[in-house]
């Protein structure tokens, strides 16, 4: 019995190793193909093995679109200027600094100089002349260099002013005349700025012409600059301008031409210049005209309030010779020494209420 | 409100006083000069005289040609860009013909009303600041010729800043400041507009007669 | 909220130009504006692909950012607009986008501009909708209406699609995924077209 019974078993036993073998085989003999597929393909190509790591096909053709590495330029039925650049990048970089440089700087940059103005009027006051008036006057500006020099500082203060309601006015302006308001004021100034534009490149020529002669760097300049310009006392020597006044000239004759080269780009927009040459001509704009704003304020400050004497050079032409020989004794000497000839000097006979009549030579 | 008045009462009152105020002057100048004898001895005539002084006033003599060049040069840019633009910009000939003389006529470019304008704007500002900058000049000018000099630098101002004609209310200040300068126009210096013409000529006559070589 | 938006399919956009038709004859812009233009990368050489541009109603639009006077608003749809009554035709808008996307009229050819023009999304301008002073400055009003951008509606291939953000995304989506089905095959024709590399 027992035989019979251990008999059965065994086959039983057999029947179901071979149904469970017979079904690992029915499942795993399908992926036979699979893995000697995939093994030879292994070996003949290993990139196709990891289609993961396939970039976009496109990729480079995209990155050049959007300017990452390269500009592509395309084509588009559209004529116009630019109009085949899809992504101008340029347009970002303009933004930002537009918004998050020349803005915050340049008010820094004013605040902190009228500041700076503020606090040495309040200490050490208006530079007064040394002994008072001497009474005797010499001709310092001509007719001409006078009428050019305020002929630039109408036209530079009309765009200077519309400049930085235009740059400001969003921020400033609007809470005070609301957005309908400041658009009226805005276009105006815009207009304005647009209009009297070019005639600041005919004011720096003609501040060129006729001041260059006296506004070369020399060694007494030197001397000048390491005392410190008699800010903080004593005296210093200067020929007919000192070193400060030639710096604000080289300053006025750089950013001002770039001011008016920059500003024609961008005034005449219809000679096909792109955005990128507009982009950076305003930054170049923007800089400069912040600078001589700047700037303006002490030269200002020293020729009206800072300085006794210093301003009637500039509207009447004459100085007195007490300013001239604490200022600039240099050219005082040389006036000096030349003023039978040229009539430079004159007794101030009666007082300020008559003025030279006959201007200089060469008027 | 403003507007409504700007365009229309004003304007009204501003070109009768202007026209009426211009022909009044004009007359009273011509009736002046014909109630005048002059008794000297005629050696030339004054006719003449008084053509050759109108010629002879737009170029100048040669002894000062140098120390008035800026004047001279300044001058012809503003009167010229002046009359450019006032006469030949097409919204001002556009105005023209709606309000004056009821036609249109030839317009300059947009380009050459803004180089107009330029040129206008360059020699007035030079001619104000050298006004006030030589002595003479400063000395024999009276407080109209400074308003009135200042009157026309504020239409143009007012008129550049109308160019984007962005607002009603920029044109409206451009013709009320015209208008101011209309009404102040026939009681001032301003009238050498005018003036000139019958200004050499009495001059030119009255020399002329005498045999100067005018 | 909807967010509206364009999207232009490259692998779609053959370059036909009925989208800046269509954009020119719904909204009657001015001579010289092309408030939309279809721009082609590689033209007549191998991989040549069109994109279809106009304003992309940027979330933080460089254009309203850098605008001196303010104009620019968002509707609540997402959509960029300005108001003409404001600009003032400095152009710094032009120079800030960098799709190229603001326009002006070029009638005042020398030195000034005049008012910006730009795509308004067919959804017209400050004015009140469909009034005939709306639709002489901006344009139709074609949202109000319920309607999509003519220039999307327009489109041959449906390479440009406009509308909501979600709706777009999803299209776009199922378009990759069954174009990825085939991404092998794919990068064989790119590189066959030259475009890879």
């Amino acid at each position: 019995m027992t035989g019979i019974k251990d008999k059965k078993s065994a086959r039983m036993r057999k029947a179901v190793y071979c149904c469970v073998l017979s079904l690992l085989f029915v499942l795993v003999a399908p992926l036979i193909p699979y893995v000697i597929d995939a093994h030879a393909e292994d070996v003949t190509s290993s990139k196709a093995n990891k289609p993961v790591a396939l970039q976009h096909p496109g990729i480079n053709l995209w990155n050049d679109v959007r300017q990452r590495n390269e500009v592509t330029q395309g084509s588009s039925q559209v004529i116009g200027v630019d109009s085949g650049i899809l992504i101008n990048k340029t347009g970002e970089d303009w933004r930002r600094f537009r918004m998050q440089m020349l803005m915050p700087y340049g008010a820094y940059f004013m605040a902190a100089t009228i500041t700076t103005i503020v606090l040495f009027f309040l200490l050490r006051g208006k530079l007064r002349l040394p002994g008072g008036r001497s009474g005797e006057l010499l001709c310092r500006f001509s007719l001409n260099q006078r009428t050019a020099h305020w002929f630039a500082v109408g036209v530079f203060w009309l765009l200077g002013i519309t400049g930085l309601i235009l740059l400001y006015g969003r921020f400033v302006l609007i809470p005070l005349l609301g957005a309908d308001g400041f658009s009226i004021t805005a276009s105006a100034c815009k207009e304005m700025h647009n209009l009297i534009g070019p005639l600041f490149l005919l004011a720096v020529l003609a501040l060129l012409v006729l001041y260059i002669k006296d506004n070369f760097f020399n060694r007494d300049d030197i001397t000048w600059i390491t005392k410190g310009g008699g800010m903080f006392g004593g005296h210093v020597s200067a020929g007919r301008f000192n070193a400060g006044e030639k710096t604000w000239f080289w300053l006025v004759m750089i950013f001002g031409f770039l001011l008016c080269i920059t500003g024609l780009v961008l005034d005449f927009s219809v000679f096909g210049q792109g955005r990128e040459i507009m982009a950076l001509s305003h930054v170049i704009h923007g800089i400069s005209a912040l600078i001589l704003i700047t700037v303006s304020f002490g030269h200002i400050y020293l020729g009206t309030i800072g300085v006794e004497g210093t301003l009637e050079g500039m509207t009447t032409g004459y100085v007195d010779a007490s300013w001239a020989k604490s200022h600039h004794d240099f050219w005082y000497e040389e006036m000096s020494a030349t003023v039978e000839e040229q009539q430079g000097i004159k007794k101030d006979v009666a007082s300020s209420s008559t003025k030279p009549a006959s201007s200089p030579a060469g008027d | 409100m403003f507007e409504q008045l700007v365009d229309g009462v004003f304007w009204n009152i501003a070109l009768i006083v202007f026209f009426v105020g211009v022909i009044w002057r004009l007359i009273t100048v011509l009736v002046l000069r014909s109630k005048r004898i002059d008794y000297s001895v005629a050696r030339n005539s004054g006719v003449s005289g008084a053509v050759m002084a109108n010629i002879r006033g737009f170029y100048p003599r040669k002894e000062v040609s140098a120390r008035i060049r800026l004047q001279v040069i300044a001058g012809y840019m503003f009167h010229l860009g002046l009359f450019v633009l006032l006469f030949f910009a097409a919204p001002h000939v556009k105005f023209i013909a709606q309000h004056i003389t009821g036609f249109t006529y030839m317009t300059i470019p947009y380009w050459g009303f803004i180089v107009a304008s330029e040129i206008a704007f360059a020699g007035l500002i030079l001619l104000w600041v050298h006004r006030v900058l030589n002595p003479v000049t400063r000395l024999i000018s009276k407080r109209s010729d400074h308003i009135g000099t200042i009157l026309v630098f504020v239409v143009m101002l007012t008129g550049c800043m109308a160019l984007g004609e962005a607002s009603s209310e920029l044109r409206v200040l451009h013709r009320f400041s015209v208008e101011l300068l209309m009404v102040y126009f026939p009681f001032s210096a301003l009238m050498h507009a005018f003036m000139f013409i019958p200004s050499r000529a009495f001059t030119g006559a009255f020399l002329g007669r005498r045999g100067v070589n005018v | 909220m909807a967010r509206m938006k364009f999207y232009c399919d490259a692998e779609r956009c053959i370059e036909c130009n009925g989208c800046v038709t269509a954009c020119k004859n719904e909204n009657e812009v001015p001579w010289g504006v092309n408030r939309r233009r279809v721009v082609t990368i590689k033209d007549g050489e191998p991989g040549e692909r069109s994109l279809s541009v106009a304003c992309m109603h940027c979330s933080d639009a460089p254009c309203a950012a850098v605008c001196p006077v303010d104009c620019f608003y968002t509707t609540d749809d997402g959509i960029v607009l300005h108001d003409k009554d404001t600009c003032i035709g400095c152009g710094y808008c032009f120079y800030a986008c960098p799709f190229g996307a603001p326009q002006f009229p070029s009638s005042v050819a020398f030195a000034s501009r005049g008012k910006m023009d730009k795509c308004t999304f067919c959804a017209g301008g400050p004015e009140e909708t469909h009034s005939a002073d709306e639709y002489t400055r901006y344009g139709a009003n074609r949202i109000a209406e319920g309607k999509l951008p003519l220039c999307a509606e327009m489109c041959s291939t449906k390479a440009l699609l406009a509308g909501d953000a979600d709706v777009l995304s999803d299209i776009y989506r199922k378009r990759v995924i069954n174009r990825g089905a085939s991404v092998l095959n794919w990068g064989v024709q790119y590189k066959k077209a030259g475009i890879d590399g």
